[in-house]
């Protein structure tokens, strides 16, 4: 990763710059209160850019967490008479804690539930602070909250009160590029695009959601409670759906995903109803027209306008950090599974010992995917067992399979588009990693072009790079030759003749009779989710049922 | 306590009835589309509005003024539903559903706030269905009508039966002949003049007022939960069951409990019956 600034980051920064200058010169008060709501709205919206345009999850609380600190603050402040500060504190932890809670059972959920789940939560949130008695204030909310004050300054207005959300931005600028920086930015992406395969590269999407949600929701907090602060009140109206359809128009206006984009989007949008306070329904209206054109027309938003116009230097090509493969052998016993009544594959047993290919073959189903998502976990077996080493996978998440030595390539890859060549090879692994990766496939060169701009055969090459790339003992590849030209399963088979002198343990299911006996040290046929053969790829050839399998199918074809 | 229940009887189911209305026309656009559509809500508070407009040229002592509007709310709705679908969907039809779910939010933002900006924030009386008779007793019978009329639209009729087709597999129903442009535009509209009437049945006995429509939408949405993602009839029954749900609990308690016990109640299901959570499309291809 460059240690500089990127152009666009700097366009940004001058902007702000230039905004800060004119408002010292010309702001009057108003102004510098606009100012301060601007920077909240910023902060809000950048911690919702990492669950909705990171993770991609349409988590609608962002506005109950926001209105939530706000609460938060003011009764830690009216109730137990404590330093503001404390209660900013109190705020920020409260809505860590709550996000935290949504994200483990909320978050596994699919989109249009997390949305439903979310939207519910929030209005059971507003529900409480309306009908919480005095403890809330019920329907009118609670007043007199005190000011912020630093080093003797009570902060109730002017460039202070700007100052104190404006240093919110700063703080979440910074922890947005923390937790989203470098590596995270391909990991994140690839769950939000590719789930499957971000858990067959090992990618802990829980993880990622563990550490996202507190982030999102102490973001949310801390802006609330900076405005509860401020306006000296509290009152349901901040618990409103407004506040998170506002955060939702300005994380997408800004560019989904970019925290940058999400403070020039809150500049734009946030004082539109302040500025035309008297025709307020116009406004609401016209930010719903501007979040659908920039929806129809311009999908990423500010922050995609912006990068075009001064585009990211790429990486520099970081050195490489040579891939050490496990080398266990994995072994599985009796794999069956039925889908309804029908059979797709009954007691495969398997043994994928380092430095060996095999080949799995058969006609069109006959369970050779179904025994790959088996393997992989993608697909919960019926029967049997699975081990790599002295390990025990069986019943285990494919995350979990990946992170114990399994690696799987995808005979329909996704890459997120939005990654270059080197930084999609290194979702699974570090950087040093994947660039290894490229140099054994061929496709160094081209690490810094977008991944969309590949090739067919580039991008399939560029799938197998990525599951080598985090170093397991088993590879798993579906088809890798299909779609490949003929010099490039040339370089396909020298690749594979290298891993397997590597040390790895390797399983191809592939049509490609010639391409796969030429490598393959042993070879399984399955039939009707059986195993027809299994021996030398010469003893499997000259298998009588073999033979009949291929010939039948080739005499009905 | 059962005398209460009973007298309050009519008008639950009405209401149940009304939502029911709501709940069909917001299954049938995710079916057709895979998106939640966000601006329902908007629609049914639309229909009433116009409920309230056409009444309002109507002369005085009419026998059944909510009957003689119904045709051009249905009308007037149906249009408002093929508009949404030209202005939030079309644009969009390639794009991730999530982008579907924005773009509702958008157009429901514009509607609410068109709304009121055009006639005011204020709740407005819509007309009675039948003035000499039980209001409760004609939502009933008019919302029955209109459920009858759907469930022989798509079980009985060629329209119908693609409708369902293009809802299960698109690409496959293109690819034998169906067309799935006219389906989904078809499904848009139906939602739309289903809202507006639910909109029009909903407007004497609990007012419009154009600030409605999220919390509609709510309610389709946790009836499309507890019915089971798509299934048309799941919806319908869960929004019936919402309607009963709340009406007693509110008598019981109170309204505030009513609906917060609603809202505990979809994690409870979304918590406890997660098989039923992963029957979609989404994410399933790597």
């Amino acid at each position: 990763m460059t240690k500089h600034l990127q152009p666009a980051s700097v366009a940004y920064i001058l902007g702000l710059l230039c905004a800060a200058g004119g408002m010292l010169v010309f702001g009057d008060g108003y102004a510098w209160r606009i100012a301060a709501l601007v920077g909240l709205y910023a902060a809000a919206s950048i911690g919702f850019q990492l669950i909705f345009g990171r993770l991609g999850l349409l988590m609608l609380a962002q506005g109950a967490l926001f209105g939530l600190g706000a609460y938060a603050t003011a009764m830690i402040t009216a109730h137990l008479g404590l330093d503001p500060w404390f209660g900013v504190a109190g705020a920020i932890g409260l809505g860590a804690m709550v996000a935290l809670a949504i994200a483990g059972p909320v978050a596994r959920l699919e989109s249009h539930y997390v949305a439903l789940a979310t939207l519910a939560l929030a209005q059971l949130v507003l529900l409480t602070a309306t009908h919480g008695g005095e403890w809330t204030g019920g329907s009118n909310g609670l007043y007199g909250i005190p000011p912020l004050s630093f080093a003797g300054i009570v902060i109730v207005e002017g460039p202070a009160l700007a100052l104190v959300s404006w240093c919110g931005v700063l703080l979440s600028l910074v922890v947005a590029a923390a937790v989203t920086g470098g590596s995270a930015r391909a990991r994140h992406a690839t769950i939000r695009e590719a789930p499957l395969v971000a858990a067959a590269l090992g990618i802990d999407a829980a993880r990622a959601r563990l550490i996202l949600f507190p982030v999102a929701g102490a973001l949310a907090a801390l802006a609330g409670a900076l405005q509860a602060h401020g306006l000296g009140v509290v009152s349901p109206a901040v618990l409103r759906f407004d506040v998170m359809i506002t955060v939702l128009a300005i994380a997408v206006i800004g560019g989904r995903g970019s925290p940058w984009g999400a403070v020039a989007a809150a500049c734009l949008l946030v004082p539109l109803p302040e500025v035309f306070r008297e025709l307020e329904s116009y406004s609401l209206g016209a930010s719903g027209a501007v979040l659908l054109g920039v929806l129809v027309a311009c999908p990423g938003g500010v922050d995609g306008l912006i990068r075009r116009a001064l585009p990211d230097r790429t990486d520099t090509l970081p050195p490489v950090q040579p891939l050490r493969f496990g080398t266990e052998t994995l072994l599985a016993e009796h794999l069956g599974k039925s889908f309804g009544g029908n059979r797709a594959l009954a007691d495969l047993s398997l043994c994928l010992e380092p430095g060996s290919i095999t080949g799995l073959i058969g006609p069109n189903g006959s369970g050779k995917t179904t025994a790959l998502n088996l393997i992989s976990g993608i697909v919960g077996a019926d029967t049997g067992h699975l081990r790599i080493g002295d390990r025990d996978l069986s019943g285990l998440l494919p995350v979990r399979r990946a992170q114990a030595g399994l690696a799987r390539g995808f005979q329909h890859s996704v890459f997120p588009s939005e990654l270059t060549v080197l930084q999609a090879v290194s979702a699974g692994a570090t950087l040093g990693q994947g660039r290894a990766a490229l140099d054994l496939v061929g496709l160094t060169a081209r690490h810094d072009v977008p991944v969309g701009s590949l090739g067919a055969g580039e991008t399939r090459l560029l799938d197998l790079a990525r599951a080598v790339a985090t170093q397991p003992s088993v590879l798993l590849l579906d088809e890798p030759a299909a779609g490949l030209t003929a010099s490039e399963r040339a370089r396909l088979s020298g690749v594979l003749e290298t891993l397997r002198r590597a040390g790895l343990a390797i399983l191809i299911v592939e049509h490609r009779m010639d391409f796969l006996m030429a490598i393959s040290d042993r070879v399984v046929c399955l039939v009707a989710g059986e195993t027809a053969a299994s021996g030398t790829p010469d003893q499997v050839r000259a298998d009588p049922r073999v033979r009949a399998a291929y010939l039948g199918r080739e005499a009905a074809t | 306590m059962i005398e209460t229940a009973l007298h309050l009887l009519p008008s639950t189911l009405a209401l149940g009835a009304s939502y029911a209305l709501v709940a069909l026309g917001f299954v049938l656009v995710i079916n057709a589309v895979g998106a939640v559509n966000f601006a329902h809500g908007e629609l049914v508070m639309l229909g009433g509005v116009i409920a309230v407009g056409i009444a309002s040229v109507l002369p005085d002592g009419l026998a059944a003024p909510g009957l003689i509007v119904l045709p051009g709310v249905l009308l007037a709705s149906a249009a408002a539903g093929l508009g949404l679908a030209a202005l939030a969907y079309l644009p969009l039809r390639r794009a991730p559903p999530v982008n579907i779910f924005i773009s509702t939010i958008a157009v429901g933002l514009i509607i609410q706030h068109g709304v009121t900006a055009g006639v005011g924030p204020e709740p407005r009386l819509g007309p009675p269905l039948a003035p000499g008779l039980d209001q409760s007793t004609m939502v009933i019978m008019v919302a029955g009508v209109a459920i009858a009329a759907v469930h022989l639209l798509l079980s009985r009729s060629q329209f119908g039966r693609m409708l369902r087709a293009a809802a299960q597999d698109p690409d496959m129903a293109r690819a034998i002949g169906v067309p799935v442009g006219l389906t989904i535009a078809a499904s848009f509209a139906l939602a739309g003049a289903l809202a507006g009437t639910a909109g029009l049945l909903l407007s004497n006995q609990y007012f419009v007022t154009p600030s409605d429509g999220a919390n509609l939408m709510l309610k389709a949405y946790i009836a499309v939960v507890i019915g089971g993602w798509g299934r048309i009839w799941g919806a319908a029954a869960g929004a019936v069951l919402i309607a009963v749900f709340e009406t007693l609990i509110a008598v019981w308690l109170s309204y505030a409990v009513a609906e917060a016990a609603l809202y505990l109640a979809v994690f409870a299901i979304l918590a406890f019956r997660p098989q039923g959570l992963f029957g979609d499309t989404e994410g399933r291809r790597a």
